[in-house]
């Protein structure tokens, strides 16, 4: 049985409805992604006990944890926002949910421990408008931790960063996650951190969970064209532009698409799919290598190249067992 | 939009809203009940008569001119205020706020002193004219009331308009100065539209301020012809002993300004955050000279009255330097009944408390409104303004007459209860932005962390509202202070609070005890404003 359990979980909106079925094993960083509005904040506050379903039920450690209230449920969250306490310092924001009796001593130590794990040693004593929204997330997790929650949820922690503390702040949260061995629920809706970050990846569309697995899992063998595309570039085309009168699409990703500038013959590339006179309609260059979009027959492909083409008229080979079809 | 779950923020604000709805209903109840003495003689002479016309048309009147003139007058203040820096810029805008906390009997006393036939300015004027005669002839006029309420109210005007104008970002009126629009069609067409609501809600604030002006008409009027609704539910009280006129009366007016407050609660203005401030000029050269031109208009305007009432305290008219007025009062022999002493320490100790109240069930009735976004309950906390102060006054001192006392307990009771259910909804409107710019989501954070309900507002909410309480404590306490209106209304000689004996004062041409009690309340009013006005906030992003 999963660490958390959500079974049949449905919360009911004037224009929107919830539905989520999915577990999470102890100690896995399983990542939520979706589009705007596909609902992984509203799970992440089912679950966190900020908003009560209307039916279904969440399981934590096995005890069935759906009525209960936020405060019981053991479940600790760090928000988007700016949710520390203006009115006390670093130090007694972290203290504040700490458990049980401690005395003054032990507080401290475990704060001063917490703030050397987020990397902030010294900032017992700042006030936490003096924060930059890196330290504030950082003093969040900490604050949060201190709570020895069962389980954390992150509610897109990085999002009001700019990119370089987005990536040094996931890196951080992974090996938090590493040492404490804590399990935790992140979400996101950029790809590039989920990927990074997570053991596993939940895809959420409006409203529903669609898809399930490991980053290369479901940008690999992805269910539906939805997950496809939403794991990563790819091309969509009818399956009857390569096989007359058969229906249903196919799905390719730009690296498995090669482009050729001399005349290519089908027999002697039989485990590519030939598609000739097509034509580079733009050309951008990304770091590593080429994105060429290209026009065959009035669709639209995606094809990476390692070099820059000098002619417009290509041939596109895709590889057939590369190609996914739905 | 209603959001759910915060069943407990209406549970704590339970108590307050008991509290308002018990002193808000019991005297108008009575008011009602002695309106429709006789089935509703009262009420039907009222809607009958044609004075009651006169008084509508003179009240509005006297509303709309003072509300129109503090306005225009302050816009040009404020648009050099929004426009420049230099020295002294903060200080004038602070000591602004000033007028939020000075009684209104203080403005009628240091008119009459400063203003008066035989006063200050006079002295002077017919000393450097060489005349010996009075040469402006100012009070116990409608001129008067104008101007003492443009007094109090040009400074209210102007702090609104200017913190509503340097908040708002000027890249649009630069936008225009590039389309080659010059700066007067720049004002009119970009600026002033956008400075609309902040004008809007600062002429409704005046308007409904001086809409139940009562001290200020009553004294500097100083005539009958000058009556508003307030002083007329007044006089015939005290004057004609007519209580189901008044109180019928006070129904009517009570309809009025019921309405008048549901149509400019929907003129609301609608703030929007500005990503950025408009960025002040350093005033230099002609634009410095002006700054201390507008600064010497602006305190020669409020100053002298004030400090005419100082100067009053220890001078005699002749100008020849007294302690007899401060003697008066160290022996408690200043003619009355109630001693000087007394009075300060019932004023004091009645502010106090009823300051203190409302700050304790005001900031929950704040909290849970801001958590609720509940409609009614501001709706609520507002009908003891709408009710007005003569009112309520009126219906404690039915419930006096209707309970036949001669304890001095419950004459002090009432005066609290009167002076609490005035004050309460001043308190509860300045802690509700307050409460309104704690996020939701501190309180979630909270929860996550396993912490109560109870402790949350404790230890994450409450030392936020905190800067706001103050506030909202000195707002009340100097409004509890000054009150002249209910108290009035409601005396029966048992309780004499300072401005009561300040008014008596003026009334018996003691104008020397008068000032020195003035002072005393001038000095504890600019204490309570500094109370106010001090102390650190917490920054909440």
């Amino acid at each position: 049985m999963p660490y958390l359990e959500v079974r049949k979980l449905e919360k009911k909106y004037k224009d929107f409805t919830l539905s989520a079925s999915f577990g999470v094993d102890e100690g896995e960083l399983l990542c939520i992604i979706g589009p705007s509005g596909s609902g992984k904040s509203t799970l992440l506050s089912l679950i966190a006990g900020l908003e009560k379903p209307d039916s279904g039920t969440i399981t934590l450690a096995g005890k069935d944890i759906t009525g209960e209230k936020i405060q019981e449920r053991n479940i600790g969250m760090v928000f988007q926002d700016f949710t520390l306490f203006p009115s006390m310092n670093v130090e007694k924001n972290i203290q504040y949910g700490m458990k049980g009796k401690k005395k003054k001593e032990e507080k401290k130590k475990l704060s001063d421990m917490l703030l050397s794990l987020v990397g902030l040693s010294g900032y017992e004593k700042r006030s936490v408008s003096s924060l930059s929204g890196g330290e504030a997330q950082r003093v969040q997790l900490a604050r949060a931790i201190a709570a020895e929650p069962g389980m954390l949820l992150l509610d897109e922690p990085l999002s009001a960063l700019d990119a370089p503390l987005r990536k040094s702040l996931r890196n951080a949260i992974r090996n938090i996650h590493d040492s404490l061995g804590l399990t935790m629920l992140y979400v996101t809706h950029d790809r590039e951190e989920a990927f990074s970050i997570s053991d596993s990846v939940l895809i959420m569309h409006e409203g529903k969970t669609v898809a399930m697995g490991s980053a290369e899992e479901l940008y690999r063998q992805p269910k539906d064209l939805f997950t496809a595309f939403f794991t990563g570039e790819g091309t969509k085309i009818p399956r009857s532009l390569v096989y007359e009168n058969e229906e249903g699409t196919l799905f390719f990703r730009p690296e498995d698409a090669v482009i050729s500038e001399e005349s290519v013959s089908p027999y002697d590339y039989s485990m590519h799919i030939i598609l000739r006179d097509a034509e580079i309609i733009s050309c951008e260059f990304n770091g590593g290598c080429y994105m060429l979009g290209i026009n065959y027959k009035g669709y639209p492909i995606l094809a990476q190249s390692a070099t820059k083409p000098r002619k417009k008229s290509v041939s596109v080979m895709i590889l057939k067992q590369s190609l996914l079809e739905f | 939009m209603r959001r759910k779950g915060n069943g407990y923020y209406i549970l704590r604000a339970l108590p307050g809203i008991f509290m308002l709805l018990i002193l808000f209903l019991i005297p108008l109840s009575l008011n009602f009940s002695y309106a429709f003495k006789d089935n509703g003689r009262a009420l039907i002479e009222i809607f009958t008569d044609s004075y009651t016309l006169h008084l509508l048309r003179f009240t509005l009147t006297e509303a709309i001119l003072s509300a129109l003139i503090s306005v225009l007058a302050a816009l040009p203040f404020a648009a050099f205020f929004s426009a420049y820096r230099f020295p002294l810029r903060r200080t004038v805008l602070t000591l602004s706020g000033l007028s939020f906390t000075i009684p209104t009997i203080l403005v009628v006393l240091g008119f009459v002193i400063w203003y008066g036939n035989n006063g200050l300015l006079n002295a002077f004027l017919m000393k450097i004219l060489g005349r010996d005669y009075s040469v402006i002839y100012v009070l116990y006029s409608f001129k008067a009331i104008i101007l003492a309420h443009v007094y109090l109210n040009f400074p209210i005007a102007f702090l609104l308009i200017t913190n509503a104008w340097t908040g708002m970002s000027d890249s649009q009126e630069k936008a225009s100065y590039t389309l080659g629009k010059g700066k007067l069609k720049t004002f009119l067409v970009i600026t002033l539209p956008r400075l609309r609501g902040a004008i809007i809600a600062a002429f409704i604030l005046i308007f409904l301020y001086c809409f139940s002006s009562f001290a200020i008409i009553l004294v500097l009027g100083g005539n009958p012809a000058f009556s508003t609704f307030e002083t007329e539910i007044y006089r015939r009280v005290h004057v004609n002993v007519d209580r189901e006129g008044a109180a019928a009366l006070s129904l009517f007016s009570f309809f009025i300004t019921g309405i008048l407050l549901i149509i400019t609660s929907r003129t609301r203005s609608v703030k929007k955050a500005e990503r950025r401030e408009r960025r002040l000029k350093k005033a230099e050269g002609k634009s410095l000279i002006a700054a201390v031109f507008i600064i010497l208009m602006i305190l020669l305007f409020i100053l002298p009255p004030m400090l005419s009432i100082v100067y009053r305290a220890f001078f005699t008219k002749a100008g020849d330097f007294t302690l007899r007025a401060w003697e008066d009062i160290a022996r408690k022999s200043t003619g009355f009944s109630s001693s000087a002493i007394l009075a300060i320490i019932n004023s004091f100790l009645i502010a106090l408390t009823s300051s203190l109240f409302a700050v304790l069930l005001g900031s929950r009735i704040a909290l849970a409104t801001a958590k609720t976004g509940s409609r009614i309950l501001p709706v609520l906390s507002s009908l003891p303004m709408a009710a007005g102060s003569v009112t309520l006054g009126l219906g404690f001192s039915l419930l006096a007459v209707t309970v036949e006392h001669d304890s001095l307990f419950f004459s002090y009771m009432l005066v609290i209860a009167s002076h609490l259910i005035i004050v309460l909804p001043f308190a509860v409107r300045t802690i509700i932005p307050g409460a309104e710019a704690i996020p939701s989501s501190l309180a979630k954070a909270s929860y996550t962390l396993g912490i109560s309900r109870g402790k949350t507002v404790r230890k994450v909410e409450n030392p936020l509202l905190s800067s706001y309480k103050r506030k909202a404590f000195a707002f009340a306490f100097a409004l509890s202070l000054g009150e002249v209106n209910a108290t009035l209304t409601l005396s029966d000689g048992h309780v004499t609070t300072l401005p009561i004996l300040i008014y008596r004062m003026i009334g018996s041409y003691n104008y020397q005890g008068a000032a020195a009690l003035g002072t005393l309340l001038l000095l504890e009013a600019l204490i309570v404003f500094i109370i106010g006005e001090g102390g650190k906030k917490h920054a909440v992003s």
